[in-house]
């Protein structure tokens, strides 16, 4: 009887170390997730489509970006043409050619709405160090767009950051994140990030289309779309300072 | 001179009829002054009343960080120990209370009212204990109730917000906001009382909710962002300024500034002052329309009376004597005018100090930047009485110097002649 329970436990134990030694943590995967998003450096255009009560706006921009700290975003269409954000380590400027002025958010002034989407300054400042403000726990895996993923709850261990909880769904292979759930500390939803198409740069998968609700509004939605992308370009190193920003 | 006074105030008694006439076009202009200058100060007045009673109170505390980024309302600048600077300045023998204020985004759902909306708002988290010692909402409540202390889920509107977005007691919103440090936070509330505050801003905008609730939903702490104190009427603002900040500097609290509503209210006071420059030019016309009145009416009534003065001239009198005559009789005409001009005034002063003109429905969605909402109020002004009084005894004087110096350059025949 004992021979055979030694055996049973030598089965068990040969079928499950791969995987046991394998498996990875959450915080590995937070790690992996952050890595595969940041880039040398980037290029790329694209749109911010705004859908509220009033109807539906769409914004083109271009954007270029250096490592985690540094990016440019310039819109191109009619509207907000000329206007350019520029991110550098720790503060954001906005620039408005009509007026000349160029402007430093800080503090609360970055929670205000980019564009009126629902994309605030804040979360384009939000550096790509997601355990240095979130306690992550891995829930388990799931199913999500036919992409096994790995769900994740991220608790926050400040109250600097916009979100108190995030569920997250990151695929197991690309660590991309497929969807998000971003809510209060009570557990009340207030926004769902879903990525509705990828592209593929060199060995990685990036959003291509993704979609930002938000949940305590009805009818309110962003729509992100990258439609060209350039990864590692040469930039110019003057592209991310102010008095690139003003030219 | 005893003569010439006599013979004056025989002349009006003997010229009953005209004397009453000219009197009561003196008095008309002159009530039209004082009334208009009434209504004009009372606005002012009541204006800045409900600013310092609903808005600003007469003098506020706030970290030196907070007033730089004020229209952005950061939690984050809080006062830290605001029972600490309520003891401070109760010894000093001021009545304040705390407050937190923060936008958010009202979120309204179709259940209450008839349809899914958000709106943006700046919230009022007050202490229900002391709040009322401060400002005078208590006063201005139509519908429901004011907040009980420690009260988790009820909030206060103004009756503008309320009709606007069509809120009524017992409807359900929930206030999506940002708590100290910027997490996102969604509070569900619920109507418990309508208020009509009488400052048009507030009214449009106004929701109350209590202070420690919000306080613990938004992380604050014990820390809020302001403290309102209410000074005496006649109080020295800047003075007792200088002295809150004295008694907070003393204490260490060297991080927190005292202002007066006359710093936080910079803009109203400059619009006032642009208004007040309109007001004197409406002022400065009204007058005018009164001394034209009284001017034409004097100069109707002596110049009828040139045969009289020809006939004064004939029989000797010297022109000095005949000129004081004239001028005595205006000046009683004139005084006449001013006494009924003063009278009519103030009893007309009397409407409009006690029941007021309703301009509600003018001003009901236009922001002319005084903050009165609907009954516009006139004022007593000893000032505007004793210039109407003066005047029209002045004027009425002078006026007459016109035709008198006229009809004695005429050759006595002419004078006598005269139709």
């Amino acid at each position: 009887m004992s021979r055979k329970l030694s055996l049973l436990l030598i089965g068990v134990l040969i079928f499950a170390l791969p995987s046991m030694l394998f498996a990875l943590s959450a915080e590995e995967i937070i790690h992996e997730m952050d890595r595969l998003s940041t880039f040398e450096t980037t290029y790329s255009t694209g749109s911010i489509q705004t859908t509220d009560r009033f109807g539906t706006k769409t914004s083109l921009f271009r954007s270029w970006s250096q490592g985690e700290k540094d990016s440019l975003i310039e819109f191109t269409s009619k509207a907000e043409r000329g206007q350019k954000i520029l991110r550098t380590e720790g503060s954001l400027y906005l620039f408005y050619p009509d007026a000349e002025q160029l402007i430093r958010m800080q503090g609360a002034a970055l929670r205000q709405s980019m564009l009126g989407s629902d994309i605030s300054y804040e979360d384009m400042t939000e550096e790509k160090n997601t355990l240095d403000n979130y306690k992550a726990k891995l829930e388990g895996l799931e199913t999500f767009k036919e992409k096994e993923c790995h769900v994740l709850t991220l608790t926050a261990k400040t109250r600097s950051v916009a979100y108190p909880i995030q569920k997250i769904w990151v695929d197991t292979e690309s660590f991309l994140v497929w969807k998000a759930e971003y809510s209060t500390a009570q557990g009340r939803l207030l926004k769902v990030m879903e990525v509705l198409e990828t592209f593929k740069s060199g060995d990685r998968v990036l959003p291509k289309q993704s979609r930002i609700e938000d949940k305590m509004k009805k009818d309110s939605a962003t729509l992100m779309t990258v439609d060209t992308f350039e990864a590692n370009p040469k930039l110019d190193r003057s592209i991310f300072t102010l008095e690139n920003l003003t030219w | 001179m005893k003569f010439i006074f006599t013979l004056a105030m025989k002349n009006l008694a003997r010229y009953k009829r005209r004397t009453v006439i000219t009197a009561i076009a003196i008095a008309l202009g002159l009530m039209m002054y004082v009334i208009v200058d009434s209504l004009l100060l009372g606005i002012e007045v009541e204006s800045e009343r409900n600013l310092l009673w609903y808005e600003t109170s007469s003098v506020r505390i706030h970290t030196k960080e907070y007033w730089p980024d004020r229209l952005l309302y950061p939690l984050e600048e809080g006062i830290e120990h605001p029972q600490q600077v309520i003891d401070i300045l109760k010894q000093e023998g001021y009545t304040a209370t705390e407050r937190t204020m923060f936008k958010a985004d009202m979120i309204l759902y179709s259940d209450d009212f008839g349809e899914d909306g958000n709106l943006s708002v700046l919230v009022t988290a007050i202490d229900p204990d002391t709040d009322n010692q401060v400002f005078h909402f208590e006063d201005t409540l139509i519908e429901g109730r004011l907040l009980n202390k420690g009260e988790k889920e009820g909030i206060v509107m103004g009756s503008w917000l309320a009709e606007d977005i069509g809120a009524k007691i017992g409807y359900w919103v929930t206030l999506l906001t940002r708590g100290n440090g910027g997490f996102f936070e969604a509070i569900d509330v619920q109507v418990v009382g309508i208020v009509n505050c009488p400052n048009p801003n507030v009214n449009r905008t106004l929701i109350m909710m209590d202070k420690d609730s919000a306080g613990t939903v938004l992380g604050m702490e014990g820390s809020v962002t302001e403290i309102d104190i209410l000074l005496p009427n006649r109080a020295d603002v800047d003075t007792e300024v200088i002295k809150i900040q004295t008694a907070l500097d003393a204490s260490g609290l060297n991080n927190l500034e005292a202002q007066s509503w006359r710093e936080m209210a910079k803009d109203y006071l400059a619009i006032a002052e642009a208004k007040r420059g309109g007001t004197g030019i409406i002022l400065f016309l009204v007058f005018i329309i009164a001394a034209v009145g009284i001017s034409n009416t004097m100069l109707m009534a002596m110049y009828e009376r040139t045969r009289e003065l020809g006939m004064m001239r004939a029989m000797g009198m010297k022109d000095n004597h005949i000129r004081l005559a004239f001028i005595f009789e205006a000046g009683g005409i004139g005084l006449l005018g001013a006494l009924a001009g003063i009278v009519l005034g103030a009893l007309g002063n009397i409407f409009l100090v006690e029941v007021g003109i309703n301009y509600g429905s003018l001003l009901r969605d236009m922001d002319f930047g005084y903050r009165v909402q609907n009954i516009i109020r006139g004022t007593w002004s000893i000032k505007s009485f004793v210039i109407a009084f003066v005047s029209g005894i002045a004027l009425s004087m002078i006026v007459s110097l016109i035709p008198i110096r006229r009809a004695l350059k005429m050759d006595i025949p002419a004078c006598l002649r005269h139709q």
